[in-house]
C-alpha cells in the first residue's frame, strides 16, 4: 500500500536558493540611470528565480507526493458468491447460458481463451477466467461440463477432479468519500496493442521525450492545419496525466504555466512505464451517474462488459477513441462519431504497423459492440450491497475501504436474487398493475451456513433507496404462531400436536385496565382443535388460548432461545405477533427453525482478500444448538401442514409435488403488512409485502406473499426438508379427541409424530394392538442400535 | 449414567435367560470420511481441506470444508472436520455446535458417536464450561459400555 507521508520541500529549495543568492551580494557599483536600470532588472531576475526555483521546489514535492499516494486508491469491490460446478449439482442447461451471458463469456470455437465458451449438445466446453479466493482460487482452464436433466452430470476439468468454480461476478464496489471508480490493471496485463494504439495516436514521441515534445507539438499543428480541424492534440501522455491527476479541466493561464514544468518533473522521477501505468488507470473514460469511470480496466469493464485482457482490437480501438472526449465520442450517446473515430484508430495503427492489413480490414467491420448500460451486474442488487456495506462498517474504517482494493467475497447467489426480484415485481404488477402502491421485500437464506442468497429491497430493485428488507419493521402478525406452538412443543408431558386447543371466543384482561377480545380471521370459532391445525389453519382464538395457558412470558423466551436479541415485552398482544421486526430479523428468527434447531448467524461476506488476492479475512459459519431434535421436529412437520393443507395450500400446485416444504403466513391487523416465510431443504426465505405509508394494502399473507415466495422457490434448485423422525420421536395414531391412542384405519384417527413423552397410555381400543406390538417391537430395537 | 445402569443389567438379564441366541448388536463398520461421502464430489474438497490444515492454513481449510457442506449438506463427517478446525482454532463456540450437528447426522455407530460427544465435552472445555464437558464425557462413555459387555 503506497500511502507515503509527504516529502518534506526543504531539502530541494535549499540546495536551489544558494546560486540565486550569491549573486544577489554583486553589487560593486552605485549611481548613475543605466546603473540602477541594470540593477533594477537583476535583482527583479534574482527574485524570479528564487521564485520560480521555489516553485519548481514546491511543485516538485507536490508532484511526487501526489503521484505516490494517488494512483494506488482504488474502492472495495464486491463480488457474488463463485459458481461451483460438480456432477450431481442442480442447474439447467438454460441457468448455465444465462450465467455465462452475465458473466460476459463469448462464444467462440473450441473456447480458445479465458471468457469463452462453446457449446456440443449437453455439452459445454467452457474456457474460465481463474481468480483468487481464500482456498487459493481457480486457475484459468478448460472444463467440460454436460447437462442432463437439470443437473450436471458429468464434469472434467484440468486438475481431474470432478469440480470447477467460474469466477465471482463483480457486483459493486464500495467507495464512501469519493465517487471516482477504477480497476487497476498493473502495465503487464494491458494488451500490447492497447498501448500501441494509444502511442500512435495520443503520443507518438512517448518513448523520447522529457515530458513536452516540441516535435508532437509541430506535427499536431500541421496535421490539424491539413485536416482543417482539430484532430490531434500537441500534448504528451505525461501532460495529460498531469492533467488528469492534478489539475482542473479548465484552460486557466495558471494551470497551462504549470503543466509542462510538472510533466518534466514526473519524468525526472519515475520511468516511462510507471507513467504509463499511471496514464493508463487515470484517464478518465466516461460517467455512470454519480460515478466517475476512471482508467481502462473499468473503462472495459463499463463499456464492453469484460475484462480488458480479453477485448479484441475493434474494442481496444474504441477505448482510445475515447480518450479524446469520453461525452462527445461516447459510442452509446453518439455511435457515429465513435465509430468514425475508432476507425481512425485502426487506420493509424494500420500505419504504424500495430495492425496488419488483414486484421484492419476484418475490424473496422466490426460494430461497436458496447453493452447496454443497464445490462452490468454492477450496481444492479443496491439492497444486498447496502447489507455488504452495513456488515463490513463493523470491521473496516472508511478510508480503507475506499483505497485498500479490498475484495469482497459475498454470499449473494446471482440466480436465486435474479428469481426472487422477479417473483416480487411480477406478483405485485399483477395485483396493482404498474401502480406503486404496493411495495415490498424479499431474503433468501441458505439456512445450513446463513449465508444469504438474496436480498430485495424494493420492488424497483435496482433503485438505490428505501431498504425494506433491512429497515422496514412491521408487525410479523401470524408468523409468531410457530414460536407459541414450538414453546408448548418443548413441554411434551402437557402438549404435543395432537392436543385439543379451543377455538372459541375469548377476552384477556390487560394490565392498562382493558381488556382484549381477539378475532379469527373469518370471524368464526371452530371449537376444540388439534394443536397442529391452529398453526395449519392459523387460529387466532386458539392460539391466544393456548398462549394464554403457556404465558406470554414464556413465548418471550424462545424467541430470545432462537435468537431474537431486541427486548419484546410480554403484553398477550405478542401471541398474534405485535412484534415490529423487519423482513431480515424474521430470516433470523425462522433460521433454527429451517436447520432443525441450530441458529447460525447470517453471513452477506464469505472472504476479505487485499488486491493481489492474498487472503485478509474470513467470515466463518458459527452454528449453536438452540432446540433438541425432538421439538424442531416437531415444529417443522406442524408447518409443513401449512402448506400440505393450511393456509398456504396455494403452493403445491407452484411446487414439484414431492417437494417437502414448510412455512407460515401471517397477516397484521386491517391487511397492512402480507407475510410469507417458509423453507425447503436448502433454502429460507421471507417475503413481505406492504405499502410504505402504512395504509391498508388489501392483501393478507396467502395473497399477497405467499404466490412471490412460491414462484421464487419453484425457481430455484430444492431439497426436501428431511422426514425421518429423530430419536424420541413416534408416528402414533391418535383418536379425534387427541386424548388417546387409536390405529390406523380407526374411525376419525390421524397419524402424528410425537415425543415419546408425549404419548398418552391410554388407547380407544381400536387398533391399539398394532400400534402397541410396533411400539414394543421398536423400543426393543432400540436397545440394540 | 443411570440409562447405561439400566442398560447393562438389562443387557445381562437377556445373556442369561438363554436369548444370547439373538445375535449381540453387530459391530458396526467404523465411520470414515468414505462412508457418507464415497463418490461425491465433496471428497476431492475434504481431502484438499485436509492438506491445509496439516499445512496451518485453516482459513483455506474452513473455505474448502464450507464447500463440501454445500455438496453434501447431510455429511455428518464433514460437520466433525469443521468442529475439529474450529477446536483447533480455539472457538470451542462454533466447535460444539458443530460437533452437535454432526451428532444429529451421525450414523448409527456408537464408536463414532462416542468420539462426537468427546469432541462435544472438549469444545465445552474449550470454552470454560467443566460441567458440561463432564456431562459429555458421560454420553460418551455410555456409548462405549455396550462394547465392552
Amino acid at each position: 500500500m503506497a500511502k507515503n507521508a509527504k516529502k518534506p520541500a526543504s531539502a530541494r529549495k535549499g540546495s536551489a536558493r544558494r546560486p540565486a543568492k550569491s549573486g544577489n551580494k554583486r553589487n560593486p557599483r552605485s549611481g548613475g540611470r543605466r546603473w540602477f536600470s541594470w540593477r533594477f532588472l537583476a535583482k527583479v531576475s534574482v527574485v524570479l528565480l528564487v521564485l520560480a526555483a521555489a516553485g519548481m521546489a514546491y511543485l516538485d514535492a507536490y508532484v511526487r507526493d501526489r503521484f505516490d499516494s494517488h494512483v494506488w486508491q482504488l474502492p472495495a469491490r464486491v463480488y457474488a458468491r463463485p459458481v461451483e460446478l460438480y456432477p450431481g449439482r442442480v442447474l439447467s442447461r438454460n441457468d448455465m447460458l444465462k450465467m455465462l451471458e452475465l458473466m460476459r463469456y463469448r462464444r467462440a470455437g473450441g473456447a480458445p481463451t479465458p471468457g469463452s465458451y462453446t457449446t456440443d449438445g449437453n455439452t459445454l466446453v467452457i474456457h474460465t477466467r481463474g481468480f483468487r479466493d481464500s482456498d487459493g482460487g481457480e486457475p484459468a482452464q478448460r472444463i467440460r461440463v454436460t447437462l442432463e436433466g437439470g443437473r450436471i452430470s458429468g464434469l472434467q476439468s484440468g486438475d481431474g477432479d470432478s469440480l470447477a468454480r467460474l469466477e465471482p461476478l463483480q457486483i459493486g464496489s464500495i467507495h464512501p468519500g469519493h465517487t471516482e471508480d477504477r480497476v487497476f490493471v498493473p502495465l503487464e496485463r494491458v494488451p500490447p496493442l492497447l498501448v500501441q494504439m494509444l502511442l500512435a495516436i495520443e503520443d507518438r514521441d512517448f518513448y523520447e521525450h522529457h515530458g513536452v515534445s516540441p516535435r508532437g507539438l509541430a506535427r499536431a499543428m500541421v496535421a490539424n492545419v491539413k485536416a482543417g480541424g482539430l484532430v490531434q492534440g500537441g500534448s504528451t501522455l505525461t501532460q495529460q496525466l498531469v492533467k488528469n491527476f492534478w489539475l482542473t479541466q479548465d484552460r486557466t493561464l495558471a494551470r497551462k504555466l504549470v503543466e509542462m514544468p510538472m510533466a518534466v518533473l514526473l519524468e525526472l522521477h519515475y520511468s516511462k512505464e510507471q507513467i504509463l501505468e499511471a496514464y493508463l488507470n487515470e484517464v478518465y473514460m466516461g460517467q455512470d451517474g454519480k460515478r466517475a469511470i476512471h482508467g481502462m480496466g473499468l473503462g472495459a469493464q463499463f463499456y464492453f462488459g469484460r475484462p480488458l485482457q480479453e477485448l479484441e482490437p475493434h474494442q481496444l480501438a474504441t477505448l482510445v477513441a475515447l480518450l479524446k472526449g469520453p461525452s462527445y465520442y461516447d459510442p452509446r450517446r453518439n455511435p457515429e462519431r465513435a465509430l468514425a473515430r475508432r476507425n481512425t484508430v485502426l487506420k493509424v495503427a494500420l500505419e504504424e504497423g500495430a495492425l496488419s492489413d488483414q486484421q484492419y480490414q476484418r475490424f473496422r467491420e466490426r460494430d461497436l459492440e458496447v453493452v447496454p448500460r443497464g445490462a452490468s451486474p454492477l450496481y444492479a442488487f443496491p439492497a444486498f450491497i447496502d447489507l455488504v456495506r452495513r456488515q463490513l462498517a463493523r470491521d473496516y474504517p472508511a478510508d480503507v475501504l475506499g483505497e485498500d482494493g479490498l475484495r469482497i467475497h459475498s454470499t449473494l447467489d446471482v440466480l436465486a436474487q435474479l428469481a426472487a426480484e422477479k417473483a416480487l415485481s411480477e406478483h405485485l404488477a399483477s395485483i396493482d398493475g404498474s401502480g406503486d402502491t404496493l411495495n415490498g421485500a424479499v431474503v433468501v437464506v441458505a439456512p445450513a451456513q446463513g449465508d444469504v442468497l438474496a436480498l430485495v429491497g424494493s420492488r424497483e430493485s435496482r433503485e438505490q433507496g428505501f431498504n425494506r428488507a433491512l429497515d422496514a419493521t412491521r408487525p410479523i402478525g401470524s408468523l409468531i404462531k410457530p414460536v407459541v406452538m414450538l414453546t408448548a412443543l418443548q413441554q411434551p408431558k402437557r402438549y404435543s400436536l395432537a392436543t385439543p386447543v379451543a377455538d372459541e371466543p375469548i377476552t384477556v384482561p390487560l394490565t392498562s385496565g382493558k381488556t382484549w377480545t381477539p378475532q379469527n380471521f373469518d370471524g368464526e370459532s371452530k371449537g376444540p382443535i388439534p394443536l397442529v391445525d391452529a398453526l395449519a389453519y392459523s387460529r387466532n382464538q386458539a392460539t391466544v388460548r393456548l398462549g394464554m395457558d403457556l404465558g406470554p412470558d414464556a413465548v418471550v423466551r424462545t424467541l430470545s432461545q432462537l435468537g431474537v436479541e431486541k427486548t419484546i415485552p410480554a403484553y398477550p398482544s405478542i401471541l398474534l405477533g405485535s412484534i415490529g421486526m423487519t423482513p431480515f430479523e424474521v430470516a433470523m428468527l425462522y433460521q433454527p427453525l429451517a436447520t432443525g434447531g441450530f441458529a447460525t448467524p447470517l453471513r452477506s461476506i464469505t472472504d476479505v482478500l487485499d488486491k493481489e488476492g492474498e487472503p485478509l479475512a474470513r467470515y466463518p459459519v458459527d452454528t449453536e444448538e438452540v432446540l433438541d431434535s425432538g421439538p424442531a421436529y416437531l415444529i417443522q412437520w406442524g408447518m409443513q401442514q401449512v402448506v400440505e393443507k393450511g393456509t398456504a395450500r396455494a403452493a403445491r400446485s407452484v411446487l414439484p409435488a414431492d417437494l417437502k416444504v414448510a412455512g407460515k403466513t401471517g397477516t397484521s391487523d386491517e391487511y397492512r403488512d402480507a407475510w410469507f416465510a417458509g423453507f425447503s431443504g436448502n433454502h429460507l426465505a421471507v417475503v413481505w409485502v406492504g405499502r410504505d405509508d402504512n395504509e391498508n394494502a388489501h392483501v393478507t399473507g396467502s395473497s399477497g406473499a405467499l404466490p412471490v415466495w412460491s414462484r421464487l422457490m419453484a425457481g430455484l434448485p430444492q431439497t426436501s426438508l428431511p422426514q425421518t423422525p429423530p430419536p424420541g420421536v413416534k408416528k402414533v395414531w391418535m383418536d379425534p379427541s387427541g386424548k388417546k391412542t387409536s390405529g390406523k384405519g380407526c374411525s376419525g384417527a390421524r397419524q402424528y409424530p410425537m415425543l415419546v413423552a408425549s404419548i398418552p397410555e391410554q388407547s380407544d381400543g381400536c387398533g391399539s394392538a398394532t400400534q402397541v406390538k410396533e411400539g414394543v417391537m421398536e423400543w426393543f430395537k432400540g436397545w440394540f442400535d | 449414567m443411570v440409562q447405561g445402569l439400566v442398560r447393562l443389567a438389562l443387557l445381562a438379564v437377556l445373556v442369561l435367560s438363554g436369548c444370547a441366541v439373538t445375535p449381540p448388536a453387530e459391530k458396526a463398520e467404523p465411520v470414515t470420511a468414505s462412508t457418507e461421502l464415497q463418490g461425491s464430489p465433496a471428497m476431492a474438497l475434504l481431502s484438499r481441506a485436509e492438506q491445509a490444515r496439516a499445512q496451518g492454513r485453516t482459513g483455506a481449510a474452513g473455505r474448502y470444508l464450507e464447500r463440501a457442506l454445500t455438496m453434501a449438506p447431510n455429511s455428518s463427517w464433514l460437520y466433525r472436520e469443521l468442529a475439529l478446525l474450529r477446536l483447533e482454532d480455539g472457538d470451542g463456540h462454533a466447535a460444539e455446535g458443530f460437533a452437535q450437528r454432526a451428532l444429529r447426522l451421525a450414523p448409527d455407530n456408537d464408536v463414532y458417536r462416542a468420539e462426537l460427544w468427546e469432541l462435544v465435552a472438549a469444545a465445552r472445555a474449550e470454552q470454560g464450561d467443566r460441567s458440561g464437558a463432564d456431562e459429555a464425557r458421560a454420553r460418551a462413555q455410555a456409548l462405549r459400555e455396550p462394547d465392552r459387555a
